[in-house]
Order: structure tokens, then C-alpha cells, then sequence
């Protein structure tokens, strides 16, 4: 009896893709390899039973080389052989690399179905493939799918009862390579034909000068159309929304209040000239929701939308090709472009993501340099309404400052830490074009994400603060550090409790800092300061779960140091 | 016929891989992959100062580190 399902397969063949299919449990899917860094597990419903589906890392053979690779194997021998039902699914569009794979879960034993995936793309690229063939010759079940259309899915499912087992003997991959050759002979057939418009463009953006060029001019496009459809969300949507709509209503409810004491310090904070003002009341129905929808969740829907676009496109690992060289000088390879992508959305998913580097040493300077360097979108959208009416020129210095810290950071710690960066070696996928459908999806699972973890935080964050300014309870911490931040970075004392804030949420933080009236250059370095200082607090629990206790002190007391010297830095030399 | 490393090939060359030199972990990674003794490979393209190596072998497109290019001896035809 079938106990549990495993999902196996090279990396980026649409594991997770048939998982969500098998299970209805959305994960997120990229196409590039090592998209599942948690292990995700569902439920599927056989003869009436719940049975427990196990999506595996990607693995191109069961002698594992890599941490991911020793996950997948190691969960693959939890139960006995009998118990289990092992799913290999394979890329159709490039059979003879997967079958390596099936033929060891073979000799080793265990009860496979293969599923032939992405088989509308195989017919695309003209390779054409025997199926019932294939089935003879490996004498177990091949079923094929698209699992993006959900096409051959009930198929699957109805057919993993017939995982068998065909235990022979285990030879070496020379001989199973040898071997393959065989099998494809008989069961693939490849089209002539010219080279497409997609393969063209595929070629072009690995190759050093037309690659530089593409990935400058598509860089640029995707900042450009960031803005534009996060200021066009904010100015036809969002704005009209809340000052036409909201702002009457809430004008009413202030005016019937007679008495306006601590409630009304809480929910609608203060009035500015009489008027509430959603930047600068600062109270839980005021600011707060301005904060998150009106300011910050523009730029989340448009940056998730064009990252996603490229994550799907299949662009991101040709980024790394062309970006191994530049961190490689940082003691990273090519692939940590990933994580410090996902970094720029969120840090969370992007320390997370770290995990596709192979050596600890690599993961400590990646997520370091996230945390330091790396401005989440919520903290980039508040950077941008604020300092951007002083020009772009302090918005670019941001930046600016941000991206000479990653570098500099990175040359030292490459040529500090001990322990070694493993070489680049990576498999590059071809463009895919994934239907709209998949990329809404993934959009909408995303923002869900964002609302769900951030919404809860900022309300009780604002709310907290509140209480605390009401009854003077800040006055404590601002009288310590007052001197530092007064003296060293040229912030007035108030600016201490935005600082503070920084550990719950960027996003409001940099909001605490609207009604102070700071100047363009205290602005500046508050930003900066807020951008480098300690991550918020879900960062903060993610680089304890990754570095471990002893690498987020190091890590902490790094951003600590740092803050001190760039804040103390730009108040006297920089921008006297 | 001569001997040299995935780094001296120009691109867009096809070759043989004759031997993999260095540790027997990048051995067997690549030979998981489908790169292993006597696998034709096409080589696509290389980025300038000391970058990666990006290889063709069978439908696979692979991105190799210069270190690893570098280990990896093959014959021109």
C-alpha cells in the first residue's frame, strides 16, 4: 500500500508545477533551477485515502554532490521501498540528460512512474518522442503531461498505482549514459530545423557583447516600467481612492468627536492644520493604511509583476552568466544573483533563497549583503515618495551609497572569511513563455503574502508606537541615544524613535520620519541609516534560522559597525 | 588533434572532452549532468576576464565557472 509520493527530477523540469496540480497547494515556480528550497508536502486523494505528496529539490542523480541534492535522497529512504510511489518527472524537451536519473531510481529498487513533462514544448522545439516505446523498454508506466495546462494530470493519478519496481543491477554512469544512448536511438526523434526567433535571442544573452547590451537595456526597461506602473496604480487608483473616498469619511468621524483624547490620538493621531493628513497623522486608520496601500503596495504589485515576468521568461540564470565574473570578487558566484533579486522584493524570500549556494561561506556573504544592501521594495517606495521631491539626484545617491557598501563589504569579507566558494556550474534553461494565467497566479499568491505578513505588523507597530508616544515612554531611549544620532549623524533626537521602528518595518519607519520636517540631507542619511541598520524583525528571524546564532551576531554586529562609520560619514564629509 | 582546456577553445567550436581534471567531486557532478569522457560539446560562448564558460552538450545548456572550464581537457576536431 502506497503510504507516501515523492515528486523527483533534474532541477527546473516543473516539479512544483505537477505538485500543485496533484495537491492544489500553490508553491511558487520559476524557471530556473533550485526555485523549492523548502521541502513542500500536500495531499492526494488514492482510492479514498489521503496520501501525502513530497515535492523533492531538484537532483540529477542519487549520489547526491550538493546540500540540496542530500535533502531529496536522504528524504527518499525515510520508509521502506514497499511504501512508497516515486514520481520521476522529466523534461520531455530533454529526455537523454532525466533518464540518468530514472534508470538509478530503477537498478536502486524503487516503484516509479515516469512523467513526461512540458511535452507541448518538446513538440515546439520538434523533438518527438515515442511514449509507449519508452514504456515497453523501461517496462514501467510513462505517462505524458503539461502540467501548466494541467493536460494528462488525471492520467497521473490514476496510473501511480501502477509504480513498479524493476530492481536490477547497479552499474556506472558511463555504462548508464551508453545505456541511454540506446534508449533514445529508438524512442526520439529530432526535427531539422532552422534556428527560431527565441533561440536566436537565447544565444545572444549569453554572449559577452550583445549579452552586456541585453541585459543593460532590459535592466533598465524593467526599473523604468516598475515606476511607471506603480505610479500609475498610485496616481488613477489608489490616491483618488483615499483622498476623494476615504479622507470625507473619516473627516466626519474626527469632527463628531467631541473630547480627542487617547482613542483618538490612537486611530486618527494628529491633525495638521486642522485637516487629517495621511503622511503625517500617524494613526491607525490614517497613516497606517495610507503607508501600505496607498504607498508601498503600488510598487509591491508592479515589482513582483515584472520579476516574476523575468523569473518565468527563464532570464535570471543568463544574468548570472554575465554577472559570475563581478561576484565572484565579492567571494559569490554568478547564481547569487537570485537571492539579491528576490532581496530587492523582499529580504525574507531572498536570505531564504541563499540556500542555493552551495558553501556556508557564500551564504553568510549573501545574506549579509542583503541585509546591508539590499532595500526591500517597501523601504525603496517610501524612499522614493519621500526623497523624490528633492530631485532624483538624492533618491540615485541612495543607491549610490547602497550599491558602493555591497561592494566594498564584499572584497573585504571575500578576503577575511575562511572557507572556500565553491566554482559556478550551472545549467541554463531555455525562454519559456508561460501562459498569463500562471503568471497572475503567481502575482496574486505574492501580494497575498505581502498583505498577509505585513498588514498584521503595521497596525500593531503603529498602535504600539502610539501608546508609546502617548505617554511619553519613548523619552527613555531617545535621551541615550540622542547623542549618537544628534552628534554623529546630524538627525534631530525624534529621529530615534523612527530608528527604533526600523526593526519592526522599514515601511514605517521612513513614515515616522515624514512629520519631522527634515531637511533633504537629514532625509538622505536617515534612509540610508534605515536601509543598513538591523533588517526588521522577519529578517531578522530568517537570518537566525539560516546563519545561526553565532553568524547573526557576526552578521549584526557587521551592520552595527557599519551603520556607525556610513552615517558618521556622510554628516561630516559627504555632504557638508 | 590537440589537447587544451574548455578556457584556450574559441567559441562556437566543437570538441571532445578527453579528461576531467581535479577532484572527483566535480567529476561525478558533471558526469550526473552529462558531461563525462569522450561527450561531444559545443562551445557557445565565454565572457572576457576570466568569466564563465557557456557549453552545449547534447539539448543542455550549461554555464561553467572559469576554475571549472579550465579543468576540463578536450581535443578539437
Amino acid at each position: 500500500m502506497i503510504k507516501k509520493i515523492y515528486l523527483i527530477g533534474n532541477p527546473n523540469v516543473g516539479k512544483s508545477v505537477v505538485f500543485s496540480r496533484l495537491t492544489g497547494v500553490q508553491v511558487i515556480s520559476s524557471n530556473y533551477p533550485g526555485t523549492t528550497v523548502e521541502i513542500a508536502k500536500g495531499y492526494l486523494s488514492l482510492d479514498n485515502r489521503k496520501v501525502e505528496v513530497v515535492d523533492l529539490p531538484g537532483t540529477y542523480s542519487l549520489d547526491p554532490t550538493s546540500g540540496a541534492e542530500e535533502v531529496a535522497v536522504s528524504l527518499l529512504k525515510e520508509l521502506p521501498k514497499e511504501e512508497i510511489a516515486v514520481i520521476n518527472i522529466i523534461d520531455s524537451t530533454n529526455l537523454e540528460r532525466n533518464l540518468l536519473l530514472t534508470l538509478q531510481l530503477m537498478e536502486q529498487g524503487y516503484p516509479v512512474v515516469v512523467c513526461m513533462n512540458m511535452c507541448d514544448d518538446a513538440g515546439h522545439r520538434g523533438v518527438h518522442i515515442d511514449f509507449a516505446k519508452l514504456e515497453r523498454l523501461l517496462k514501467i508506466p510513462v505517462i505524458s503531461t503539461c502540467a501548466l495546462t494541467g493536460m494528462g494530470i488525471k492520467l497521473l493519478t490514476e496510473r501511480i498505482k501502477e509504480a513498479a519496481s524493476v530492481p536490477g543491477e547497479e552499474i556506472t554512469h558511463q555504462k548508464r549514459w551508453l545505456e541511454i544512448g540506446k534508449i533514445i536511438e529508438q524512442v526520439q526523434r529530432l526535427e531539422h530545423r532552422h534556428h527560431t526567433f527565441r533561440e536566436i535571442m537565447e544565444d545572444a544573452s549569453v554572449r559577452p557583447v550583445s549579452g552586456m547590451l541585453l541585459a543593460g537595456a532590459i535592466i533598465y526597461a524593467a526599473f523604468k516600467i516598475v515606476r511607471f506602473i506603480g505610479e500609475g496604480i498610485i496616481t488613477h487608483i489608489t490616491d483618488p481612492v483615499f483622498f476623494n473616498l476615504y479622507q470625507p469619511v473619516l473627516e466626519k468621524l474626527s469632527s463628531y468627536w467631541e473630547v480627542k483624547g487617547f482613542w483618538f490620538h490612537l486611530l486618527i493621531g494628529d491633525l495638521i492644520g486642522g485637516k487629517i493628513d495621511f503622511k503625517q497623522s500617524l494613526g491607525v486608520l490614517t497613516t497606517a493604511p495610507y503607508i501600505e496601500f496607498g504607498m508601498v503596495l503600488p510598487y509591491v504589485v508592479s515589482f513582483y509583476f515584472i520579476l516574476s515576468l523575468l523569473e518565468d521568461i527563464g532570464y535570471l540564470p543568463r544574468l548570472a552568466v554575465l554577472l559570475d565574473n563581478l561576484l565572484h570578487r565579492l567571494g559569490l558566484h554568478g547564481y547569487a544573483v537570485i537571492p539579491v533579486l528576490l532581496g530587492f522584493g523582499c529580504n525574507v524570500p531572498g536570505i531564504l533563497s541563499t540556500r542555493v549556494l552551495e558553501s556556508k561561506r557564500e551564504r553568510f556573504i549573501a545574506s549579509t549583503i542583503i541585509s546591508i544592501g539590499v532595500p526591500c521594495v517597501p523601504l525603496q517606495a517610501m524612499i522614493f515618495g519621500l526623497l523624490g521631491k528633492f530631485g532624483g539626484f538624492y533618491v540615485s545617491g541612495v543607491y549610490l551609497v547602497l550599491f558602493s557598501l555591497v561592494i566594498i563589504l564584499g572584497i573585504i569579507l571575500n578576503r577575511t572569511l575562511t572557507g572556500y566558494s565553491p566554482e559556478f556550474l550551472l545549467e541554463i534553461p531555455p525562454y519559456r513563455f508561460p501562459p498569463l494565467f500562471m503568471l497572475w497566479k503567481k502575482l496574486y499568491f505574492r501580494i497575498k503574502g505581502f498583505l498577509l505578513e505585513a498588514m498584521p505588523v503595521v497596525l500593531l507597530g503603529v498602535c504600539f508606537i502610539n501608546i508609546l508616544l502617548y505617554f511619553n515612554l519613548f523619552d527613555f531611549v531617545t535621551a541615550i541615544f540622542a547623542p549618537i544620532i544628534q552628534g554623529l549623524f546630524g538627525l534631530p533626537k525624534e529621529a530615534v524613535v523612527a530608528l527604533v521602528i526600523g526593526f519592526l518595518r522599514k515601511d514605517v519607519a521612513v513614515g515616522m520620519l515624514m512629520p519631522l520636517g527634515l531637511t533633504a540631507k537629514q532625509l538622505f542619511i536617515g534612509a540610508t541609516l534605515l536601509a543598513i541598520s538591523f533588517p526588521c524583525i522577519a529578517s531578522f528571524v530568517v537570518l537566525a534560522k539560516e546563519l545561526g546564532i553565532k553568524g547573526l551576531i557576526k552578521s549584526t554586529l557587521i551592520m552595527i559597525g557599519i551603520s556607525i562609520i556610513v552615517g558618521a560619514l556622510l554628516n561630516f564629509l559627504i555632504l557638508r | 588533434m590537440k589537447k587544451i582546456s574548455l578556457v584556450q577553445i574559441k567559441a562556437n567550436n566543437k570538441v571532445r572532452v578527453l579528461e576531467i581534471l581535479g577532484g572527483s567531486n566535480l567529476e561525478s557532478k558533471l558526469l550526473s549532468m552529462g558531461v563525462y569522457k569522450g561527450k561531444p560539446l559545443i562551445k557557445l560562448s565565454h565572457i572576457g576576464l576570466r568569466g564563465p564558460v557557456v557549453i552545449k552538450s547534447g539539448r543542455s545548456i550549461l554555464a561553467l565557472g572559469h576554475g571549472v572550464a579550465e579543468k576540463i581537457i578536450v581535443e578539437q576536431e
